[in-house]
């Protein structure tokens, strides 16, 4: 009983970081049907933002957490204005952001090389390889305050789309983009915010993955996927449902890694991607796409 | 349109012409790296390693007096562009000669393209067995053995501990999935080699070094080649074990980090963790100076091992090479600049001895290596048998003390070696 609560708790503790890690790319498909697959190469360069605060200051990763957010928002306005304003209204909008995105990776990534280098990097906190220990029971520390500042700032989201003017916007522009237009909403503006907003999540999980897991520019592509699965299990848009296939899938992966073997704790994240895209296309909290 | 045609294929003439003329005035070396992607780490610094050894060869004047020209490419960690850019180094940039890659995953597949062309094939980096049992004629191993025979030096360094009743009785073997990290384990564990490309068995390695020395493996477990992230889970799972000795054999020295970040994490005691790699600068970085204490790794260079080699034909001992490194790029070697430079020493040695860039006849010189008569290089001396890998080579057991990587085993060869510290302290 015990192993099975141990388990339990490393599942849970992963799945809060990866819940903060997707849901940004959540909220910008929601919103504007961006299949952002820079959201990981963004969460790295939210990464090196508390590393180098860390390594140059001594500052605390989750005290520099709004900082890297703001960064990443802000370079989140500057990329919207360039890349995606212009082809909002075109007809194959979604498949273009899919490549635009796409080569914006690569970009991000030669770019953080550069600056950089390909060294793998980590922030470390003392709390970082540190833990509770309950009896026979531990909690790693670091995972116990990235999950619980992810669940918290997904928390916040969450009021702030259900109970801001604002939110309400960006809220109606995810449902039925011309409606909301058609009532007076200005949907280009909303999309820039909540791109910004989308991106800041990234720089802000950047923070937390940088004590979390070691990174490094290519780091992005072993993310994208299983950030990907999680999205699209939980219902692509949903942020509520990325939370929940977050701790689902890492929990699932947690006792396979243990039970059948380390080798299939991975495959586990991409099995529920292809059992999901067969039986329920439209994920746990998704809504079913009307046919033509 | 007929103006313009004679003026392209003029152009076309007078930029082979060129090309051709400056091809012939220097030689050129072909290179493909994984720069970017999953080993990344690793690549740019065999980059590193590459382009200093070359900056100082073009700075004494070349070889035979004809400057080298390097040619690197970026394969994005992916075998088939590997395969791809040596195909293009070889037919369109005809190169004189070629480096070779980095990681047994990319080697593998690159082994036979260079093969095909009758190419001398240095190897920095691909240790598995079953790529030097493929019968490729001019392949040349620059590191220690075949990455099965490694346990050898394993046993040998716990050999070293002074009371032998202490020494671990059990071990958890736990590995990537990865062509490298499978071949130090088959080897550990005593199990079959076999040839991915027809199932046929190049070696029985029973009972493998552990049964051998009397250890018992209480737990064997691999992860995934890319994207494995829950390594507080597997580390729970090492301390359930019970295991007094951990042997973590990676992929990358990012998984060491992450390894033995979670191992702390969890409080696992073991008597000793023994790691395939972590002697890279960046492990003590993301491992911290008190959870690296005692942690051995081996390896084949270390920086403060008095190895005398040469690099255009004058004296050019290990000790120059860190200095012209920390000169060159404001930060110390590792091991993953440091063999490749070794590569290059080789291939420079290679041309002068055969006096020509004919890789038939740098091959025939490689080939007649001997202990006297040796590669010398900032990794020792090479010699090499008949399937390429080195002959009298011996792993340097490294281990992280105080924060420094002293280096502890073989012992009575070198200046330097200092005691081995047994047991680990503990996280």
């Amino acid at each position: 009983m015990t192993d099975i609560l141990q388990i339990l708790i490393l599942g849970l503790a992963l799945g809060g970081v990866i819940a903060l890690m997707g849901s940004g790319l959540s909220l910008v498909f929601g919103v504007m049907r961006i299949v952002n697959l820079a959201h990981p190469s963004l969460i790295i360069c939210g990464a090196y933002v508390s590393y180098w605060a860390f390594k140059l200051w001594g500052l605390d990763p989750i005290a520099t957490l709004p900082i890297a957010a703001l960064i990443m928002a802000a370079i989140g306005v500057l990329l919207y204005r360039l890349m995606f304003e212009s082809q909002a209204k075109s007809a194959r909008y979604s498949e273009m952001t899919v490549l635009l995105t796409f080569a914006l990776a690569m970009i991000v990534e030669g770019f953080l090389g550069a600056a950089f280098t390909n060294t793998q990097r980590v922030t470390s906190p003392d709390y970082a390889t540190d833990a509770f220990f309950i009896g026979s029971l531990f909690i790693p520390k670091g995972q116990f305050y990235a999950g619980v500042v992810s669940l918290a700032i997904i928390g916040a989201l969450t009021l702030f789309l259900n109970y801001s003017r604002l939110g309400y916007a960006i809220r109606a522009t995810t449902q039925n983009r011309e409606a909301a237009e058609l009532l007076g909403v200005n949907v280009n503006l909303i999309s820039m915010v909540a791109f910004a907003i989308g991106i800041g999540l990234a720089g802000a999980a950047g923070s937390l993955v940088s004590f979390v897991f070691s990174f490094f520019p290519a780091k992005q592509w072993e993310w994208i996927a299983m950030l990907m699965s999680v999205v699209v299990l939980g219902g692509m848009g949903s942020v509520l449902g990325t939370v929940v296939a977050s701790l689902l899938l890492s929990v699932v992966a947690a006792f396979v890694g243990t039970w059948v073997g380390a080798t299939w704790s991975t495959m586990t994240f991409f099995l529920a991607l292809f059992v999901i895209l067969l039986i329920r296309p439209q994920g746990l909290f998704g809504e079913k796409p009307e046919l033509a | 349109m007929g103006i313009n045609r004679l003026i392209a294929a003029a152009t076309i003439s007078v930029l082979s012409a060129s090309t051709v003329a400056s091809a012939a005035e220097t030689i050129r070396i072909g290179a493909s790296l994984p720069i970017t992607g999953g080993l990344s780490v690793s690549g740019e610094k065999h980059k590193r390693g590459y382009e200093l050894c070359n900056k100082l060869i073009n700075e004494a004047g070349g070889i035979l007096g004809k400057q080298v020209e390097l040619i690197v490419s970026d394969n994005r960690s992916d075998p088939a562009t590997a395969i791809n850019q040596y195909e293009r180094f070889i037919n369109v940039d005809k190169v004189d000669a070629v480096y070779g890659t980095f990681s047994s995953r990319l080697t593998f597949p690159v082994g036979n393209v260079l093969s095909k062309y009758n190419m001398v094939h240095p190897v920095p980096s691909g240790g598995a067995l079953r790529i030097y049992a493929q019968g490729y004629k001019n392949l040349f191993y620059f590191q220690v053995n075949a990455a099965e025979y490694t346990g050898k030096d394993m046993i040998g360094l716990l050999k070293e501990i002074k009371d032998p009743a202490d020494a671990p009785k059990t071990v958890a073997v736990v590995h990537a999935d990865d062509f490298f990290a499978n071949a130090i384990a088959t080897g550990l564990l005593g199990q079959k080699v076999i040839d991915p490309a027809n199932d046929k068995e190049i070696a029985d390695l029973a009972p493998g070094y552990f049964k051998e020395a009397g250890i018992e493996v209480v737990m064997e477990e691999k992860w995934p080649e890319e994207g494995f992230n829950d390594w507080l889970n597997l580390a729970n799972s090492i301390k359930r074990s019970g295991a007094e000795m951990i042997v973590g054999l990676t992929a990358s020295a990012e998984e060491a980090v992450q390894l033995m970040r979670a191992l702390k994490t969890v409080g696992a005691s073991a008597k000793l963790v023994y790691l395939s790699q972590g002697a890279q600068t960046e492990f003590i970085e993301g491992v911290g100076k008190d959870a690296a204490d005692g942690v051995v790794i081996h390896t084949t260079w270390h920086k403060d091992v008095p190895f005398k080699s040469t690099l255009a034909g004058k004296p050019f001992d290990n000790a120059d090479f860190v200095k012209a490194f920390e000169a060159e790029y404001g930060v110390e070697p590792d091991e993953d600049s440091a063999i490749p430079f070794a590569v290059c020493q080789g291939i420079e040695q290679a041309i002068v001895g055969a006096g020509t860039t004919d890789n038939a006849k740098m091959g025939e010189w490689l080939h007649a290596r001997t202990k006297e008569q040796p590669v010398q290089t900032v990794l020792g001396n090479f010699s090499w048998d008949d399937l390429g890998l080195p002959v009298d080579k011996a792993h340097i057991m490294t281990q992280w003390q105080d924060g420094k990587l002293t280096f502890v085993y073989p012992t009575g060869q070198f200046e330097g070696v200092v005691p081995f510290r047994y047991p680990k302290s503990g996280f």
